[in-house]
């Protein structure tokens, strides 16, 4: 369980790009971050794993205050997918997927085996993809290998930052499909960041409003679109299910 | 000696050539390992401490626009000593900025994404440096160290300058002795060494490259890696020939060792002909009268570096010429009596350094005018006055030696009253060739230069008694007179042996007909019968 009480956040002392904001994450539930560019959903992803100090508040992970883990083997329990994959150039697929169970000191004949575990679960066969390197994969496949890599170590938690936001529709809808399959196998907890809101509704369990910094609302998707909580709310999800309607109207 | 003899010549200097190579490698790969030690944790201080960067990037830039030879020279009053330890440093100092600028560069060349996926994950800051940031900066580190590496090479070859060795020694010989050939054979395999070792450092990236290794088969990937191993072992053989006891003893085993070896005098010169004759000289004859074996230390770079490197004891003995050590060492007030002169040197080195003057050689080697002779017969150009009504129109091409000295042309213009229209700063190497060819009309030449005749040209007369005597003498430490008791009688048949017709001779069988100084030296020893 992930639970964020009163966390703001302010790079200036004065205005906050985080404004107070609190809620849990269930365990084993997906819960997305949805709001516009620069409404705070990456900043509140990176503030679980101290990439980022809130400037107040508590964040607890597992029911331990963060603040008094330690960065680096927090970060190693929890699995992370990057905005623009985030790969390393310079290291194979294999050598990619395997960086965080090397760093835990894992024996190789385990971590060769986890590796070709992963490379499997995700759809790229390691007898033809273990030995490629990042720019040698398609922007679909560099995805899966970013989600192979944040589950290496099997951690509870995993953060993922618009992992699909740069992918074609066709690719992201397959990989969409995918993650939820692979979800329901792998009984992780998600906090999953998108502006994207026909993926939020896709895959989130429950999905978390962000807008200027503040939380509007968590809730499911059927409850917000029944009982949006504020007029922007409502607003955001009408036009999106007006343009599709309109949409299916044409043809 | 004909041109085209290029094979049996190679063959003959072969030795000496791998010796050269040797110690150049050695120069080159010491001060480029020290570079990469000393530069790369600068490099990475300077990425992180951005307030460090602008003053150690300053630092660094500054040093490269020092002036090789000044940098060699202020090195050698810093270290008080002469050889491999300036010449290493200074190699260093040069090494540096390409290696710390291409690493900062290449460190802050990773993208933030890269960096935040490597935080993310749970890397340590130290982990971050090693597995992430060093890695994708590697390929920009290499090509600093490449080009560090290359410029290595070729600086090395002033190293000789001071003592050092190297191929710069044949470069100096060469251009003191205007043998091209010579040149030759330090410029062209120091530039096939720049390049040898560009492709070396090339090899060694390329093998480890794991992108690339990937696509090869695995029988070239197993060269590649091999030859990454062989070929920089490889550039390690002359540099283990020259340091085997069995080498010459002038070799980088010798030139490391601060204190010579019992039984060893060790003899230097400047860097032209005249200065590796009388140097040769010396040597064989103390070869061949004392049981003392001899260390030539020839070619260093100029006057001051061979008195530094006497007074300091680097050195035993070499010829040095009374009006130098007058006004260029003691900065004694001008005196032209030449008696007077010899006894105030004389007497000044014992006072101030514990040197000796020996019994000079006999000549007196002074800087003349000298004009081609063809003008002079034209012009009726006898003495220096004489060409006072049309030197306004005269091109003078002087070494920067003479334009510089108070007994050259500062004090020349005063004693005279005229000067010349243009100057032109030539190397000394070059003057006689350069009015030989029509390029200027007028050149500082030393009255014993063999290329006076040799290219027709005549030396006016000092009618004003301006130029100082220079009677060259071998000057000595009175610890190695003293260490070595043979040593005085072994040098003084030397004393009054050659006048300015001998030494003029001697130098044109060396500067134009090309013989060995070895060869000349011994023929002219032998035919006075004292060797």
């Amino acid at each position: 369980m992930i639970a964020f009480d009163q966390v703001s956040k302010s790079y200036d002392g004065v205005s906050r790009v985080i404004d107070k904001i609190s809620f849990e994450v269930l365990k084993g539930e997906i819960l997305v971050l949805l709001g516009s560019s620069g409404c705070g959903k990456s900043t509140t992803l990176k503030m679980i794993n101290r990439l980022i100090e809130p400037t107040s508040g508590t964040i607890y992970v597992n029911g331990k205050d963060i603040r008094k883990q330690n960065p680096v083997k927090l970060r190693r329990s929890i699995g992370y997918v990057f905005q623009g994959i985030g790969l390393f150039p310079h290291m194979s697929v294999q050598e990619n997927v395997s960086i965080v169970p090397r760093m835990l000191g894992w024996p190789g004949h385990q971590i060769n085996k986890r590796c070709r575990e992963l490379l499997d679960l995700v759809r790229l066969p390691p007898e033809n993809y273990a030995q490629r390197f990042p720019d040698e994969l398609s922007g679909g496949q560099q995805q899966r290998v970013a989600v192979a890599r944040a589950l290496a170590s099997d951690p509870d938690f995993l953060l993922m930052d618009e992992p699909f936001g740069a992918l074609d529709a066709i690719t992201r809808d397959a990989l969409q499909q995918e993650f939820l399959d692979l979800k329901h196998r792998l009984a992780k907890t998600v906090v999953f960041v998108t502006h994207d809101i026909v993926e939020a509704l896709t895959l989130g369990d429950r999905i978390a409003i962000l807008h200027e910094g503040r939380l509007e609302q968590v809730a499911t998707g059927k409850e917000i679109l029944q009982h949006p909580a504020t007029p922007f709310i409502r607003d955001l999800f009408a036009k999106t299910v007006n343009r599709l309607k309109a949409f299916k109207d044409t043809f | 000696m004909q041109e085209n003899l290029w094979i049996p010549y190679l063959l003959e200097r072969m030795p000496e050539l791998w010796q050269r190579l040797g110690e150049h490698l050695f120069l080159t790969g010491v001060s480029t390992v020290t570079a990469v030690l000393v530069g790369l944790p600068l490099g990475i201080l300077a990425f992180y401490r951005p307030g460090l960067r602008g003053p150690l990037l300053g630092v660094v830039g500054i040093l490269q626009t020092i002036p090789s030879l000044a940098m060699l020279v202020i090195l050698l009053a810093l270290f008080q000593r002469i050889g491999v330890l300036p010449a290493i440093v200074a190699l260093i100092l040069y090494a540096l900025l390409p290696i710390v600028r291409n690493t900062l560069a290449g460190l802050q060349g990773v993208t933030p994404e890269t960096m935040e996926a490597a935080r993310g994950i749970g890397m340590t800051e130290w982990q971050q440096m090693r597995l992430v940031r060093i890695p994708l900066a590697l390929p920009v580190i290499m090509a600093g160290i490449r080009t560090a590496a290359v410029v290595a090479v070729g600086i090395a070859t002033l190293a000789a300058f001071i003592g050092a060795g190297g191929l710069g020694e044949f470069i100096n010989r060469g251009l003191a002795l205007s043998n091209t050939r010579l040149i030759c054979l330090g410029a062209i395999p120091a530039a096939l060494l720049a390049l040898l070792v560009d492709f070396a450092l090339g090899t060694v990236e390329r093998a480890f490259d794991p992108k690339r290794n990937r696509t090869l088969s695995r029988r070239t990937r197993f060269a590649l890696k091999l030859s990454a191993v062989v070929i920089p072992l490889g550039l390690l053989v002359p540099v283990v020939v020259s340091f085997s006891p069995s080498a010459h003893p002038t070799s980088g085993s010798a030139i490391l060792e601060g204190r010579p070896p019992q039984g060893v005098v060790r003899i230097a010169s400047k860097n032209f002909t005249e200065q590796h004759i009388l140097a040769e000289m010396m040597a064989q004859m103390i070869e061949s009268r004392t049981p003392l074996s001899v260390e030539r230390k020839f070619n260093l770079g100029g006057t001051i570096i061979c008195h530094q490197a006497l007074a300091r004891g680097q050195i035993d003995l070499y010829a040095e010429y009374t009006g130098t050590g007058l006004m260029a060492i003691l900065h004694l007030p001008l005196m032209t009596d030449p008696a007077k002169v010899y006894q105030r040197v004389a007497g000044e080195y014992r006072n101030r350094f514990n040197l000796v003057w020996m019994e000079p050689f006999g000549f007196n080697n002074t800087y003349t005018l000298t004009v081609r002779k063809p003008d002079a017969l034209r012009n009726q150009w006898k003495t220096i006055s004489d060409l006072a009504p049309m030197s306004s129109g005269m091109l003078a091409g002087f070494s920067g030696e003479f334009q510089e000295r108070p007994d050259g042309y500062p004090g020349f213009q005063r004693v005279y009253g005229f000067k010349f229209g243009r100057v032109h700063d030539l190397d000394p190497s070059l003057t006689y060739r350069a009015i030989a060819q029509g390029a200027v009309d007028v050149i500082d030449g030393y009255s014993t230069d063999g290329r006076i005749p040799a290219y027709n040209l005549v030396s006016l007369i000092d009618n004003k008694k301006f130029f100082p005597p220079y009677h060259a003498a071998p000057v000595v430490r009175q610890e190695a007179l003293d260490l070595h008791p043979g040593l005085r009688d072994a040098l003084a048949p030397l004393g009054s042996l050659i006048d300015n017709g001998t030494m003029m001779g001697l130098n044109y069988e060396v500067d134009e007909k090309k013989r060995a100084v070895s060869e000349v030296v011994r023929e002219f020893l032998r035919s006075k019968k004292i060797i």
